[in-house]
């Protein structure tokens, strides 16, 4: 097979690039993607069931805010499925990448009264 | 009756039934016979692992060996130990698979082996102080005690023209920390003593008085690319001590995952294994084959590496329905793309005289210390929980282990690309016979305090275990997970000396095991 050579050297180039041109193409997750946690914050009633069940304590609840630390954050759900009011999500959001360890804190407002 | 109780009375050989393990009560002295016994009888060891028994009504430590029969089912035997000087003979003598069990216990419990052959720390490392032993019940997770002063002394051969090649722990590339420490004479290695323990985190003690669901995060996260395997295992001890049967789908579902975390991982490794001696158009092409399979995950679980998708009950949530309906496609395309990259690496004779006759593992040795997976398959050892101790979905389905009797890197790579193979196969099968249904189903009873189950899965490196039991109110009191990596790890230290340094990258490429879940 002396022209097996040529074929293979041919291949890559009929084949093109299987690469993405990311980031200038903006990257599209699945459906079922686990991003970002984010906070309905008109549903949130404080019962803290989402800080109880954290694997990593990423979670901080007051009065008036819900705190999540991004940088502790294993993106397991666990907030979400024990949420009694289902006002955790786990977005689509995955570019998370910040320029200062303290912009990986994210503070969302709550409205609701228990 | 429960566990402490039967702990209290201590009749001489009682056995008590729990889940499908006989435990079997005998004095520390008794131990190393009666696992002597049963390796005698075909028994294969599964874990040995230290208890403490005081929170559970014991006034103690003990340790219990584990092993598996033929037939499928478990042996356990316990002992408890002298509460003022916990110590027993070793048995690393009799059963050389449990010597880094009884490192291990000697770091995390103070358990002394007497007579272990190589006493020498493992997971915890030398600056950790004496007789601090985190996993004792009078020792709070979060502690840190001080550093000790005292340094690692490294095992080296010694005489003319013995050097000493140390590599790691911080490797050129983006891989786990582990420490090699090479004896050599010229290229040829004489010894290799690897350190590892660098990403102990303190995970079986993280997860003691957590909820079974609250843990399971935990476990499944023990390494980033056994997700499913340790999930499995998990889920499976749980179920088993809360009395929980799991609807239909969540079975079938359960064997695509481990099937498809089988798969992206050994399309990988073969990848790797040719990383190892720099064939690059390989590397390149199966790295973008699983990156498909990332991807494909990704669509169907949403997370590349398939965690957060197993739970003790079933699944934390249903697989992506269009992923699905695509995903007999994508196979069969992968399928394809992985015969032909195969094919081409088959045919390149510079990369088959790198791989045969490299890194040997004869069966014996495979036996003897225990080796899991690919590692025992590729030595002619046809181990394989799906098909010996099948559970869940694969109590239906059949499995033909892939064996190949050369025990070298060739034979490592032919067994991965076989089993491969053999993934795609049972994933077609499991397609086909998809049932409609739920899910998961709340977990059915709360355990009484002391109640033990395990769990196991065969993953992509062999066989993982769970040893589980519980404490008050459905929560952990202690969890054990033996990786296949755990296991397999003496068996590449076993297999590199006689060969030369530039092949131990491919040597250790070609076993691929990961360092988290063996530091855990």
């Amino acid at each position: 097979m002396p022209f097996d050579v040529f074929d293979r050297l041919l291949r890559p180039l009929r084949r093109g690039p299987v690469t993405n041109r990311y980031p200038d193409v903006p990257l599209e997750p699945p459906g079922a993607t686990r991003g970002l946690p984010v906070l309905d914050g008109s549903r949130c009633d404080g019962t803290a069931a989402c800080v109880e069940i954290c694997p990593t304590d990423a979670i901080r609840l007051s009065e008036t805010t819900w705190t999540l630390d991004v940088g502790r954050c294993i993106f397991c759900g666990a907030c979400a499925r024990v949420c009694p009011r289902d006002a955790i999500r786990l977005g689509s959001t995955v570019e998370l990448a910040v320029r200062d360890r303290d912009d990986l804190v994210i503070v969302t407002q709550r409205e609701a009264r228990p | 009756m429960s566990w402490p109780a039967v702990m209290a009375e201590r009749p001489e050989n009682a056995r008590h039934r729990i889940g499908d393990g006989v435990v079997e009560l005998v004095d520390p002295e008794a131990l190393g016979p009666r696992v002597a016994d049963l390796v005698a009888a075909g028994g294969r060891h599964v874990m040995l692992l230290g208890l403490d028994e005081r929170s559970v009504g014991g006034n103690g430590l003990a340790v219990e060996a584990v092993m598996l029969t033929t037939d499928g089912s478990l042996n356990r035997v316990r002992a408890a130990l002298a509460p003022d000087e916990p110590a027993y003979p070793s048995i690393s003598s009799i059963m050389p698979a449990a010597s880094w069990d009884e490192r291990e216990l000697k770091d995390l419990f103070g358990i002394l082996p007497h007579g272990h052959p190589d006493p020498r720390r493992l997971v915890l490392h030398e600056r950790w102080p004496r007789g601090h032993h985190p996993l004792r019940k009078d020792v709070a997770a979060g502690d840190r005690p001080p550093e000790a002063d005292r340094h690692f002394v490294p095992f080296e051969v010694h005489g003319e023209g013995v050097y000493q090649l140390p590599v790691g722990p911080i490797h050129a590339g983006v891989i786990e920390p582990g420490h090699f420490r090479f004896s050599a004479v010229g290229e040829r290695i004489l010894h290799l003593d690897a350190r590892l323990g660098f990403v102990h985190r303190g995970l079986e003690k993280i997860v003691e008085g957590r909820s079974f669901a609250a843990a399971a995060p935990v476990v499944e996260r023990a390494c980033g690319v056994c997700t499913v395997t340790h999930g499995l295992a998990y889920a499976e001890a749980v179920e088993q001590l809360t009395a929980t049967g799991i609807p239909e789908r969540a079975r079938r579902l359960r064997v695509l995952l481990a099937e498809l975390e089988r798969l992206y991982n050994h399309v990988g490794d073969l990848g790797n294994v040719c990383a190892g001696i720099g064939f690059q158009p390989a590397v390149a092409r199966l790295g973008w084959l699983k990156e498909q399979l990332f991807q494909l995950n990704d669509g169907l679980t949403g997370h590349r590496y398939l965690t957060g998708i197993v739970a003790p009950g079933g699944l934390w949530a249903d697989v992506d329905a269009a992923a699905l309906a695509g995903l007999p496609a994508r196979l069969a395309a992968i399928g394809t793309e992985l015969a032909a990259a195969i094919r081409a690496i088959l045919r390149s004779e510079g990369v088959m005289a790198r791989f045969h006759g490299t890194g040997i593992v004869p069966q014996q040795t495979a036996l003897a210390l225990g080796a899991l997976g690919v590692a025992a398959r590729a030595s002619g050892v046809g181990l394989d929980l799906r098909r010996d101790r099948p559970s869940g979905g694969y109590r239906d389905l059949e499995v033909r282990p892939v064996t190949a009797s050369g025990g070298d890197v060739a034979a490592r790579f032919h067994v991965r690309a076989q089993e491969a193979h053999e993934s795609l196969r049972i994933m077609r099968e499991v397609l086909d016979r998809l049932p409609p249904g739920d899910i998961s189903v709340p977990l059915a009873a709360t355990p009484a305090v002391g109640e033990t189950a395990l769990g196991a899965a065969e993953g992509p490196r062999g066989a993982s275990w769970i040893w589980l039991r519980a404490g008050n109110d459905g929560t952990i009191d202690r969890l054990h997970l033996r990786s296949a990596s755990f296991a397999n790890w003496p068996v590449v230290a076993a297999a590199v000396p006689g060969n030369l340094v530039p092949d131990f990258p491919l040597i250790n490429k070609s076993f691929e095991l990961c360092y988290a879940c063996t530091d855990r």
